[in-house]
């Protein structure tokens, strides 16, 4: 079947098979490999996008469900060299280590600023309790959105400091 | 995924009817996707067939009139939450809705697709049990309409019949300003099922539990009355359920937690 969607501001329009997850679609038939696939059953968040203005697992979406709706992925963030706000203060706050993660994190942060400018320390682990990180212990990327939003007194949120 | 299948978005509500009247033995409904979707991808379900119900008009009604508060097949779970009625009216069901799994999923899943899942986890069947709530289902031959106290007939069993969907749950108005509170009990927040969950809400002096994951359904009981002792409204409850022991925890353990969270909840409203 054919669709028709925006990703990052693109309007593509494509074939795909019915049974292919918006995940595939994004990564095999466009090209956008930067969205990864963990578990590819809904828990670990590394496939995250942001579908009409939702953190959405992408593994667990059909291609053929979003005809017509609006995405953003990871590709969307930087403007050619330069990166977002958001990718920046991951990397200045290490809140990247093998990156695997990165995408969806960056995905679900991007969601939960999009409503709400200067979050908790708590309402940043709610907006990223579907992500799964092996390698930072989350700290350094709750950090990285603290470091961002400059929540007065926001450090003192932080267990470890 | 591997496995092919076909996929239709039927545009109106009796389009949809048709449709699933045509495809009773192999077509299955794709509501939220959060559990078909992995199913399929496991090989635990084949559908031949995918019916999309959340494309056609009114699909996603989330609204609140003089029957109570009404929701379309394709309410999520965080639309309940970001509902001005649902926060204000039925704050029960934010409470279940919170607990359930991570925010991506809460963004998809839907809360009709909870229920007719009918997992003895659910997190939102408590909530729809202690209000009073009913399912409305449609078919070819019409309409009726099963209280929640009513519906599941087993462990992911529903009354629902082939060919028959929830075209939408009411919650009663005459529920609106219940409260409570749902203790759920996990190892990992956002990524687990619950080991037990214990709903016990109150509307004026009447008090309500629903458990979830200690009996082949959801549990209601409407037994306990606030001048029960603690290990008084605890044995009511423990009469009704019937935990088993599994991977995430054993019979005896579900039960002693139980038994804690009755306890715990009521001492917080003496
Ligand atoms: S790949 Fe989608 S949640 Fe893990
Ligand atoms: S940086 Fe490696 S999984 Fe998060």
């Amino acid at each position: 079947m054919k669709i028709k969607l925006t990703v990052n501001g693109l309007v593509y329009e494509h074939e795909t098979a019915e049974h292919t997850t918006l995940l595939r679609f994004l990564r095999e038939d466009l090209g956008l490999t930067g969205t990864k696939e963990g578990c590819g059953m809904g828990e670990c968040g590394a496939c995250t996008v942001i579908l009409n203005g939702h953190a959405v697992n992408s593994c667990m979406v059909l291609a053929a469900e979003v005809d017509g709706a609006v995405i953003n992925t990871i590709e969307g963030e930087s403007t050619g060299p330069s990166l977002s706000d958001i990718q920046k203060a991951f990397e200045a706050n290490h809140a990247v280590q093998c990156g695997f993660c990165t995408p969806g994190m960056v995905m679900s942060v991007k969601e939960l600023l999009a409503g709400n400018k200067q979050p908790s320390v708590e309402e940043v682990k709610d907006a990223i309790e579907g992500n799964f990180c092996r390698c930072t212990g989350y700290t350094q990327i709750i950090e990285a959105v603290m470091d961002l939003t400059g929540r007065p007194g926001a450090k003192g949120e932080l267990e470890h400091v | 995924m591997i496995y092919e299948f076909r996929y239709l978005a039927p545009k109106t509500a009796s389009e949809l009817v048709a449709i699933l009247d045509g495809n009773k033995a192999d077509g299955k409904i794709l509501a939220g996707g959060t559990d078909l979707i992995p199913n399929i991808r496991n090989g635990l379900q084949k559908p031949r067939l995918v019916i999309d119900i959340k494309k056609y008009a009114g699909a996603d009604k989330l609204a609140f009139g003089s029957d109570g508060l009404t929701m379309g097949p394709a309410v999520t779970i965080n639309d309940i939450l970001r509902s001005r009625d649902a926060r204000e009216r039925f704050p029960v069901l934010c409470e279940c809705a919170h607990e359930l799994a991570s925010h991506q999923i809460r963004n998809r899943a839907t809360v009709a697709g909870n229920v007719v899942n009918a997992s003895p986890c659910s997190d939102m069947a408590p909530a729809l049990l202690c209000l009073g709530a009913s399912a409305v289902l449609r078919s070819a031959s019409g309409e009726r309409v099963v209280p929640f106290a009513k519906f599941f007939a087993g462990v992911k069993k529903t009354v629902l019949s082939p060919g028959e969907f929830l075209e939408r749950i009411i919650v009663p108005a005459s529920a609106a300003g219940a409260t409570g509170r749902y203790l759920k009990l996990k190892r990992i927040a956002g990524h687990d099922l619950g080991i037990v969950g214990v709903l016990m809400t109150r509307a004026g002096g009447a008090l309500r539990f629903a458990v979830s994951s200690a009996a082949p359904t959801p549990v209601l009981v409407e037994s306990v009355t606030l001048k029960d002792s603690p290990d008084e409204a605890a044995s009511k409850v423990l009469a009704a359920v019937s935990p088993i022991s599994d991977v995430r925890g054993t019979k005896e353990y579900r039960e002693h937690m139980i038994g804690v969270y009755v306890r715990r909840l009521l001492a917080e409203v003496k």
